[in-house]
């Protein structure tokens, strides 16, 4: 358990290390990089990967996936924009954010309940989530966008406490009590034994599905928080909204250094991996590497990937005998 | 570490061990006969309430829509058999057609750009068999990692821009009929019929069956499992490259976003059809029920409705409960 522990320790200074050599090699090229503002809208960018990936953290140490969050999101984005804009339903805005809050919740169950009692293979139930998600989200929009968010809904997005945005206060929160469950309660030690050998933890009298309903249904509630405070950010709702987060969000899990087998990984590995994939399209701004860059990102950023993970694979082989 | 592989066995036992390979059987499966009821259905519903769906011209106007999913269908369920999966096949599509654009653009042959096109294609195939098989990453890390990389380089290279206008003679390729049968069409059944009897008739079925219950034990017992891998995922490259050359030449069009959300469809395709995705289990029939039951719901719900995105929810839906029901029924699976 100590060597498990260490290296899974080992992982998050290796991102922590790629990130802050990122952040400072790009900061010497062009200074303007490191000014407050910059960083500050470089966090607030990461804010809906961050969340998103405490809850998915909590999934994969259980050795389940879920692929769903990104339709998730974008079906949330568009319900909580049709309650509360004036044009649409135009109700009140506390009322959009419980109906989102508690729609996430429940779709998480829903995907909890069909891998716990179903018996069926997470990564089935998500991938026929996140399509039946796609197409009520598209019937639901029918085409049209939703622009006209109402002013107290915005200041979830834009607005500012003790001068920091909203976003960046929840998503600390979150991440922080992530970590507290995950090591100080017995409910994380619990998802970490199941994840590590469900048998035994069953044996062992552990309530399996239990827990897999619990982190089901957290990640689809952790993915509503993240609609609440990051959409309302946008002037715009249309059908592309959270398109292409699930393997945004199961990518920054991974490189922060969660086992896809499950039974290892930590939430701070997560949130560092989310900061560090959201540097990259900033960077390529401010590296001043000409228009055509920017099509190379996602070229980068699986790039990144790849390194990180064989990075990984490599020393972790030389320590575990697999 | 060892528990998890001593588990294995107990835990994966294939609901009928005495059959042998579960490629060889000849009655349809449970989930198979689900499949054929639903499919039954469908067509009744559909003839019911708009008889013209039917008619062969219709079925084989509609059927341009499926043929690259299909042919991806056929070694991806070759490979969700060996317990792995092959996420970048949309991008690596992508990665060809935009090849394949670009070498046309510098005026190659049209038969040297179908060639490097494929040669890509396999090229990109390869690397994931090598991650997977060689540096033995897990495959679902490693083809999440390319799936992001060769949409990328797909869009680097070409800028986001559109290449289009090719000659006729590479557009019937995609376009053209022979005997009054879509040559896609032609293509998928002669890649079924040979990996059929490939996958039948040789050894390697069983192969795949074995590394996909326990690769260890599949080791030992000398099975050269990462060769087999490695080729398998190439040969899943060079699939999508060849569906990617099917696309271009029927929309005359090559750009960055060809094949966007493909892995999707092709994975829904083949667990529909019955292919446990803990590998071990399932066959190219149940695939090619899959197949064709996602493209007749979706053709007959844009038919008669007029609304695609309806048809998420439907496959999506027919997803969950044909698994469910497959789940719920065995009596003791997992």
């Amino acid at each position: 358990m100590t060597i498990l522990s260490r290296l899974a320790r080992q992982r998050e200074y290796n991102v922590l290390a790629l990130l802050v050599l990122t952040v400072i090699g790009v900061g010497c090229a062009n200074h303007s990089f490191l000014t407050a503002g910059n960083l500050g809208d470089i966090l607030v960018a990461s804010v809906p990967s961050v969340i998103i990936a405490c809850g998915l953290t909590f999934v994969i140490v259980l050795g389940e996936i879920d692929i769903s969050v990104g339709s998730l999101l974008g079906l949330l984005a568009t319900v909580m924009g049709q309650i509360t804009s004036p044009t649409h339903a135009g109700l009140s805005v506390a009322l959009g954010i419980a109906v989102t809050l508690l729609l996430g919740a429940f779709i998480g169950l829903i995907n909890g309940v069909l891998v716990a009692f179903g018996r069926m293979p997470s990564i089935i139930v998500t991938l026929g989530m996140l399509t039946v998600l796609q197409g009520i989200n598209l019937t639901l929009i029918n085409g049209q966008f939703i622009t006209d968010l109402p002013p107290a809904l915005r200041f979830f997005g834009i607005g500012q406490f003790l001068g920091i945005p909203i976003s960046l206060w929840t998503a600390a929160v979150v991440v922080c009590l992530a970590i507290l469950i995950a090591r100080e309660t017995p409910l994380g030690r619990r998802i970490y034994a199941s994840g590590s050998n469900p048998e035994a933890a069953r044996l062992a009298g552990l309530p399996v599905r239990g827990l897999k309903l619990f982190v089901f249904t957290l990640t689809g509630f952790l993915t509503a928080v993240a609609a609440v405070v990051s959409v309302p950010k946008l002037g715009v709702i249309d059908s592309g909204v959270g398109q292409g987060l699930e393997l945004l969000v199961v990518t920054c899990v991974v490189v922060g250094g969660t086992s896809i087998s499950g039974g290892r990984g930590t939430v701070t590995g997560s949130v560092l991996a989310a900061l560090l994939l959201s540097v990259i399209s900033p960077m390529l701004i401010f590296l001043r590497l000409g228009p055509s860059v920017t099509y190379w990102e996602r070229a980068i950023q699986g790039a990144f990937i790849l390194v990180a993970v064989l990075a990984d694979h490599l020393t972790s082989k030389r320590h575990e005998a697999r | 570490m060892s528990t998890e592989q001593l588990d294995k066995p107990i835990i994966e036992q294939p609901a009928k061990p005495s059959k042998g390979s579960a490629l060889r059987g000849i009655l349809p499966s449970r989930q198979e006969i689900v499949l054929l009821v639903l499919l039954a259905g469908l067509l009744g519903l559909a003839y019911a309430l708009s008889p013209n769906f039917l008619t062969p011209t219709a079925q084989i106007g509609l059927s341009t829509h499926v043929w690259e999913l299909a042919l991806i269908a056929l070694p991806m369920t070759l490979i969700i058999l060996t317990a792995g999966i092959d996420l970048s096949v949309g991008s690596t599509m992508a990665l060809s057609a935009v090849t394949f654009g670009l070498s046309y653009q510098a005026h190659l042959p049209i038969g040297v750009c179908a060639l490097l096109t494929l040669a890509v294609g396999g090229l990109a195939g390869a690397l994931n068999g090598f991650f997977v098989a060689y540096v033995r990453v897990h495959p679902l890390i490693a083809t999440l990692a390319t799936l992001a990389a060769y949409r990328g380089i797909a869009e680097g290279l070409s800028l986001g821009r559109p290449v289009s206008g090719f000659p006729d003679s590479f557009t019937q390729l995609g376009q053209g009929t022979l005997l009054g049968f879509p040559i896609p069409g032609l293509i998928f059944l002669v890649f079924l019929v040979a990996i059929g009897l490939c996958v039948t008739r040789l050894p390697l079925g069983l192969w795949l069956s074995a590394i996909g219950y326990n690769e260890t034990a599949a080791r030992y017992s000398g099975i050269a499992v990462s060769k087999i891998k490695f080729w398998l995922y190439t040969s899943s490259g060079l699939m999508a490259a060849l569906a990617a050359l099917l696309f271009v030449a029927r929309r005359n069009t090559a750009k960055a976003d060809v094949g966007a959300g493909m892995e999707l469809g092709v994975i829904t395709a083949v667990v529909l059809g019955g292919t446990s995705i803990f590998g071990g289990r399932g066959r190219l029939f149940g695939t090619v029920l899959g197949v064709l039951l996602i493209h007749e719901t979706r053709e007959f719900v844009s038919w008669q409705w007029n609304r695609d995105e309806l048809n998420l929810i439907v496959i999506g839906m027919l997803l969950i409960l044909s698994v469910l029901a497959d789940s719920l029924l065995s009596p003791k699976a997992r």
